[in-house]
C-alpha cells in the first residue's frame, strides 16, 4: 500500500460518540438535487397522499435510484422551488405495499439470479445509493461486475458522521450487511478498512467476520483524506482499468443489511453537527428531508455561522433556500464567519495559531485543536513556488503546475499533468501561503474536461449514424 | 487599536473605486493589511485556511537575516543602517510605482530583496548606488517579468551584477577592514573617505596572490567583504532558522554544500599550493550567504526536489570553477543567476519524468 500526502487539520468541535434521535418532524422538505443526484423524474402528483418508502422521483441518469418517502404524508409540489414538501406527517412508521414491485424483483431474478434481484432489492429500499464507484465517486452500476469493494470505516474529514461510532453502535448489523455484501459478489475481494487492526476493537470485529474469505482487513493511518475511496483504491493497486471498484462507508454496510435482511426502506440517516459554532457537537439520527432549521435553532450559538453541509474540507454552505437534509448528507458543519480583523497578525508569535508550517510559536508544543473561523487569513498572491500543495497533495499530482497551466488557459497541459486524478480532498488551497483557491480551478477544469469529453463522443456517435443513414 | 482601525476603515473609501487617490490603491492597501489583516473570507471549499501567509512567510526570512544585520554593524559601523534605509526607499519607490500602473497590490516580496540587497553590497558603497543597484534589480530582475512569483531571477543578484558590471572600479574600491576590538565599529559611520578603513584585500583577493587569512576570523566574520556575508557564524545561525521554519529548503543548501566542498577538496588535493583548502572556501566570501538566502528563493530557484538537487549541485561546481579558474575573485552570483535561468529547464526535466509516470496510475 502507497499512501503519499495527507495533512491532519485539528479544530475546534469535533463530534462527540453519542448518537441522538431528533424528534419527529412536523413537514419534511426534500431537495431534489444532492451531491451526486438530480431526482428529475417526478412520480407523484401534488396533494397525493404517499406511505413510508413510496418513490416519490427517480433520477434517470443514475439508473432510476429513487427519492423516497421518508414518511406517510401528504405531497406538495411547486411550494418550494427544487424541493418536494411532505405535509401532514404521519406518526405511525408503516411501510409501503411492496408487493407490486417485488414482482419486477422476481423478474429481474429470472433474468439476472438471485444476485441481480438482491441488487434491485437495494435500488428500491433506498440502500444502493450508499455505494460509490471508487474513482469517478459516481453511483456504480447495478448490474456491473466489481472488481472489488471496500469498504471503509473511517471518516477523517473534520466533521462528517465518524464511521466508528456508527460501527461501535451496531456491529452485529454491520457483520451481517459484510455477509450480505459477499453474496452479490462472486468471488471478488472485500477490503475492510479500520485504523488500527491490531486494536481490541478490531479483533472483536476480526472474530465476527471470521468466517468471510473474501474480506481482507487493511490498516489505514488516520490522516486526512487517507479515506478517500479513489486515494484507497489507487494504493491499494486497483486501477479503474480493470473494472469498477465499489466502495462504502459504514452506514452504506448499515443501509444493505436493513434493506436485505428487514426488507425495510433505508430512509434514515446518521449526520454529524460539528464545527467551532455548535454547543454541543455530536451525531444526530434524522429521515432525510429533515427541517434543517431545527437542527440549527437546538444547536447553533453563533450570530454569523456558515452553516455547511458536510465537511470543512469539501462541504459547500447550504444556500438560504436550503430547508432540508438532503439525501447524500453526511454531516452539517458550522463554522463562525471572520468579523474581526487582527492588528499586525502577522508578526505575532502565534502560539495559538496551528499551522502546516513550522513558521509559528505553535510548531513547538503539541498539536492541538484551534478555534477556526472563515478567514482566509492572508491575500491572494501569485505562486510563489514554495511546494507546500505537492507536499500535501494524496493523488500525487502537482497542483502548482495545473495552476500555472488553467492559469494560462491551457487545458490540454493541465489534462495530461492528470487534474483528472485529483480527489477535490480541498489540501492544497489549505496549505497554500499565497492563498490561491486551487481546488476550486482543479473542480471546475475536471468538469470542463469531462463536459468536453461527453461531447466529442456525441459528435462522433451523431457523425456515425448519419453516416450510417447515407449508407 | 479600535480607534486606529476606524480611521483606517474610514480613509478607505478615498483610495476604491471612484475616490480620489484611486490610483493609490495599492499603496494604501500594503498600509493597510500591515496594520490589520484582511478581512476577506474564503468562499469556497475548504472553508478554512492555514494561518501562513506570504507576509509571514517573508518575515521569516528577515528574522532569519538579523544575525547578518548584526554582525555587519557591529564589523562595519551603523553606516549599514543607512544602506538599508536607502535599498528599502528606493526599492519600493519603484515597486509602488510598478503596482499603480499594473494595479495590482504591492508584493510582500520586496520586503526580503530590500534587505539583502545591502547586506551583499560591500560596506563602502557610495548611497547613490545602492539605491541605482536595487532599482535596477528590482525593475530588470522582476517587474519585467511581471512581479514577484513570475520572475526568473533573484532580483538582489540581479542589482549586485548590474553595479559590479558597470561600476567594477567604485564596488571593489569600497571594502572596509573590519572593527577591530571589543566595540568593534558599532558606534562609527565608516563611509569611502576615510582612507585609513579602506582596503581592497578581501580574503578572497588576497588568496589570489597566496595569501589565507585564517579560518577563525572569516568564521567569526572580522575580515573585509559584503557586509552580511563575512560571518559564517551569523549566516549558520539565520540559515539553521530557515531551514527548520522550512521557509528554505534544505535539498538546496545541502546540494551547494556538498558539491561545494567535494570539488573544492578535490583540487586542493590535486595542487594543495594553487588551491586552497576546502573548508577555508567554504567560510570565504558570498558562498555560505548564497546558500542559505539567495539560492533558496522558491521563486527563481527549481520547485522539485530533483530539480533543487541538480540546482545546487550545478551552482556549487559553478562557483569553484569561477573562483579558481577565471579572474574573477568570487563566482557566487553569477552561479546563482546562472542556476535561475537553468532552474526552468531543471523542474521540466523531472516534470516529464514525473507524467510519464502518472500516464499509467490511476
Ligand atoms: S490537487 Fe486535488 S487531490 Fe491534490 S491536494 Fe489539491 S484538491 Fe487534493
Ligand atoms: S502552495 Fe501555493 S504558492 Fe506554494 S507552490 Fe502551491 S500554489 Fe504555489
Amino acid at each position: 500500500m502507497k499512501l503519499r500526502g495527507g495533512y491532519n487539520i485539528f479544530l475546534q468541535g469535533r463530534p462527540g460518540s453519542t448518537i441522538k434521535a431528533m424528534p419527529e418532524p412536523k413537514t419534511l422538505y426534500l431537495p431534489l438535487s444532492s451531491k451526486r443526484f438530480r431526482f428529475s423524474a417526478i412520480h407523484v402528483a401534488d396533494g397525493q397522499d404517499v406511505a413510508l418508502g413510496d418513490v416519490l422521483a427517480t433520477d434517470p441518469n443514475n439508473y432510476d435510484v429513487p427519492l423516497l418517502a421518508p414518511r406517510a404524508g401528504s405531497v406538495r409540489l411547486g411550494q418550494v422551488e427544487d424541493t418536494v414538501v411532505l405535509e401532514n406527517i404521519a406518526k405511525s412508521q408503516e411501510y409501503a405495499d411492496t408487493n407490486g414491485r417485488m414482482e419486477e424483483v422476481q423478474h429481474v431474478e429470472r433474468t439476472f439470479g438471485a444476485a441481480g434481484a438482491q441488487r434491485r432489492r437495494l435500488m428500491m429500499l433506498g440502500a444502493w445509493q450508499f455505494l460509490h464507484e471508487a474513482h469517478s465517486g459516481r453511483l456504480p452500476d447495478p448490474l456491473g461486475t466489481p472488481q472489488a469493494v471496500l469498504v471503509s470505516t473511517l471518516s477523517l474529514e473534520p466533521f462528517t458522521a465518524r464511521g466508528d461510532v456508527q460501527l461501535q453502535a451496531r456491529l452485529l448489523n454491520f457483520t451481517r450487511g459484510l455477509e450480505h455484501l459477499q453474496s452479490l459478489l462472486e468471488y471478488q475481494p472485500i477490503y475492510f478498512v479500520l485504523p488500527d487492526i491490531k486494536s481490541e476493537f478490531a479483533s472483536i470485529v476480526r472474530n465476527h467476520i471470521r468466517g468471510y474469505a473474501s474480506v481482507k482487513m487493511v490498516e489505514l493511518p488516520l490522516t486526512y483524506p487517507y479515506d478517500d475511496f479513489a486515494v484507497l483504491a489507487r494504493s491499494l493497486g486497483l486501477s479503474s482499468g480493470n473494472g469498477p471498484v465499489w466502495a462504502l462507508r459504514t452506514e452504506g454496510v448499515l443501509a444493505v443489511d436493513r434493506a436485505l435482511t428487514a426488507g425495510k426502506p433505508c430512509v434514515t440517516r446518521i449526520i454529524s453537527i460539528g464545527g467551532t459554532g455548535v454547543v454541543s457537537p455530536g451525531h444526530l439520527r434524522v429521515v432525510s428531508g429533515y427541517p434543517l432549521k431545527c437542527i440549527t435553532d437546538k444547536h447553533v450559538f453563533e450570530p454569523h455561522p456558515r452553516i455547511i453541509n458536510g465537511g470543512i474540507m469539501t462541504g459547500e454552505a447550504f444556500g438560504p433556500g436550503a430547508l432540508g437534509i438532503d439525501t447524500e448528507c453526511r454531516g452539517i458543519t458550522v463554522l463562525p464567519e471572520l468579523q474581526e480583523r487582527e492588528f499586525l497578525g502577522f508578526m505575532r508569535p502565534g502560539s495559538e495559531r496551528s499551522s502546516y508550517w513550522p513558521c509559528f510559536l505553535s510548531s513547538m508544543v503539541q498539536r492541538f485543536a484551534e478555534r477556526l473561523t472563515t478567514a482566509m487569513r492572508g491575500e491572494r498572491r501569485p505562486c510563489i513556488s514554495c511546494n507546500a500543495c505537492e507536499e500535501v497533495c494524496p493523488a500525487g499530482i502537482s497542483p502548482h503546475l495545473i495552476h500555472k497551466y488553467l492559469y494560462r488557459d491551457l487545458v490540454e497541459e493541465a489534462a495530461a499533468a492528470r487534474v483528472d486524478l485529483c480527489v477535490e480532498c480541498g489540501l492544497c488551497s489549505y496549505v497554500c501561503p499565497s492563498k490561491i483557491d486551487l481546488r476550486a480551478q482543479f473542480v471546475e477544469a475536471k468538469n470542463g474536461i469531462a463536459r468536453e469529453k461527453a461531447e466529442m463522443l456525441e459528435t462522433k456517435a451523431r457523425q456515425e449514424s448519419t453516416e450510417e443513414v447515407n449508407a | 487599536m479600535k480607534l486606529l482601525l476606524r480611521v483606517v476603515e474610514k480613509i478607505r473609501p478615498h483610495f476604491e473605486e471612484g475616490g480620489k487617490f484611486h490610483a493609490f490603491l495599492p499603496v494604501y492597501d500594503a498600509i493597510e493589511h500591515f496594520l490589520f489583516a484582511p478581512g476577506t473570507i474564503t468562499t469556497t471549499a475548504p472553508h478554512v485556511r492555514d494561518p501562513i501567509d506570504l507576509k509571514r512567510f517573508m518575515s521569516m526570512v528577515i528574522v532569519a537575516l538579523l544575525p547578518c544585520v548584526a554582525t555587519g554593524i557591529y564589523f562595519f559601523g551603523l553606516r549599514f543602517i543607512a544602506l538599508i534605509v536607502v535599498s528599502y526607499a528606493a526599492g519600493l519607490s519603484v515597486e509602488a510605482l510598478f503596482s499603480i500602473v499594473r494595479k495590482e497590490p504591492i508584493n510582500e516580496g520586496f520586503f526580503v530583496t530590500g534587505f539583502l540587497f545591502p547586506l551583499i553590497m560591500p560596506p563602502a558603497v557610495p548611497l547613490w548606488m545602492v539605491a541605482l543597484g536595487v532599482a535596477f534589480g528590482v525593475v530588470i530582475g522582476k517587474e519585467l517579468f511581471g512581479g514577484t512569483g513570475r520572475n526568473l531571477f533573484n532580483p538582489a543578484l540581479v542589482g549586485r551584477c548590474f553595479l559590479a558590471l558597470a561600476y567594477p572600479v567604485q564596488m571593489s574600491g569600497s571594502w572596509l577592514k573590519p572593527g577591530a576590538g571589543v566595540a568593534g565599529r558599532l558606534l562609527q559611520y565608516v563611509d569611502g573617505s576615510n582612507v585609513d578603513a579602506v582596503t581592497s584585500a578581501t580574503p578572497l583577493a588576497l588568496a589570489k596572490g597566496g595569501e589565507y587569512v585564517s579560518l577563525s576570523h572569516m568564521f567569526v566574520g572580522s575580515v573585509s567583504g559584503s557586509v552580511g556575508e563575512t560571518s559564517a557564524l551569523a549566516i549558520l545561525a539565520g540559515g539553521m532558522f530557515l531551514l527548520l521554519t522550512r521557509v528554505a529548503n534544505w535539498r538546496t543548501v545541502a546540494s551547494i554544500l556538498i558539491s561545494f566542498t567535494a570539488l573544492a577538496a578535490m583540487l586542493h588535493h590535486a595542487q594543495p599550493d594553487r588551491f586552497g583548502p576546502a573548508l577555508w572556501h567554504l567560510c570565504a566570501g558570498g558562498l555560505l550567504f548564497g546558500a542559505f538566502f539567495m539560492a533558496t528563493d522558491p521563486v527563481t530557484g527549481p520547485i522539485t526536489s530533483g530539480g533543487k538537487w541538480l540546482y545546487g549541485a550545478l551552482i556549487g561546481v559553478v562557483t569553484v570553477l569561477i573562483r579558481n579558474f577565471t579572474g574573477y575573485v568570487e563566482g557566487v552570483t553569477f552561479a546563482i543567476l546562472l542556476g535561475n535561468i537553468f532552474a526552468p529547464i531543471l523542474d521540466e526535466m523531472v516534470f516529464a519524468l514525473r507524467l510519464r509516470r502518472l500516464k499509467v496510475e490511476g
